[in-house]
């Protein structure tokens, strides 16, 4: 290797660092999460095995009927690690998953692509608590017309 | 970079983000009908300096064009970065001064 090439390299890594130092990316991390076909298949290889606690201090806000992208909104006063999202009509379950950074504010907004069908789409999240607790809420949106087909 | 668009404005401490990027978000499916690769944002992170203030790991359910909204502690003046790949290994970053 030589002097400019090995200078370069160290630039690159250099550069990187403080991203893999302070992020959390679920996707290099936990790729079964991505792959798995329901939600408690999603929950187990994300989180491993547990069982969420229903909480009303988890709010998760969707429209009751929906054409096109929906829109979600997650919300949550508890002190959070991260945060999972759910859905049960996509090929896959798992929609996304946030990692809370230190005093962050839980209130995130996103839209989604539903696939329509007979029965109506359940929309759950999951908060990963920094007391080592789960909790979570559902919701349940009924898709009409399609929703870019998942 | 004409793909994003961020807006971030502080009031008593919050800052409030809406950040629009434009992307297909290709799933699976709709690739395969097309012929094409999937195509879409997996990862997406805003900072300010070097304070990770969200991230975000998705999955091709995101819709197309994704607008994301966020809240965080901050002030006005700081530089809000944001920071996105997909799964062709394009990494795109945009920053806005906050308001």
């Amino acid at each position: 290797m030589n002097r400019r090439k090995f200078l370069t390299l160290s630039a690159v890594a250099a550069l990187m660092l403080p991203i893999a130092a302070l992020a959390t990316d679920y996707r290099a991390e936990k790729p079964d999460t991505w792959k798995a076909k329901t939600v408690d298949e999603a929950v187990k290889a994300l989180y491993g095995d547990v069982t969420p606690i229903e909480s009303s201090d988890v709010h998760i806000k969707a429209p009751k009927v929906a054409t096109g992208a929906v829109p979600v909104r997650i919300q949550t006063n508890i002190k959070a690690k991260s945060v999972a999202f759910f859905q049960d009509v996509n090929p896959e379950s798992a929609v996304g998953v946030w990692s809370v950074p230190e005093d962050g504010i839980v209130d995130y907004h996103l839209k989604i692509k539903l696939r329509q069908s007979d029965k109506p789409a359940v929309l759950s999240v999951i908060v990963e608590g920094l007391d080592g607790k789960f909790y979570t809420a559902h919701t349940s949106v009924t898709v009409a017309g399609a929703t870019c087909e998942g | 970079m004409k793909n994003m668009i961020i807006k971030a404005k502080e009031k008593e401490g919050i800052v409030k983000a809406k950040v629009l990027i434009q992307h297909k978000m290709l799933t699976y499916k709709q690739a395969k009908k097309k012929g094409v690769e999937a195509n879409f944002i997996t990862h997406i992170v805003a900072k300010v300096g070097e304070k990770v203030v969200y991230e975000f790991s998705t999955s091709q359910f995101l819709a197309k064009n994704p607008v994301i909204k966020f809240k965080f502690r901050g002030k006005k003046g700081d530089v809000l970065e944001i920071a996105w790949s997909d799964t062709s290994g394009a990494h795109v970053s945009a920053s806005k001064k906050i308001k």
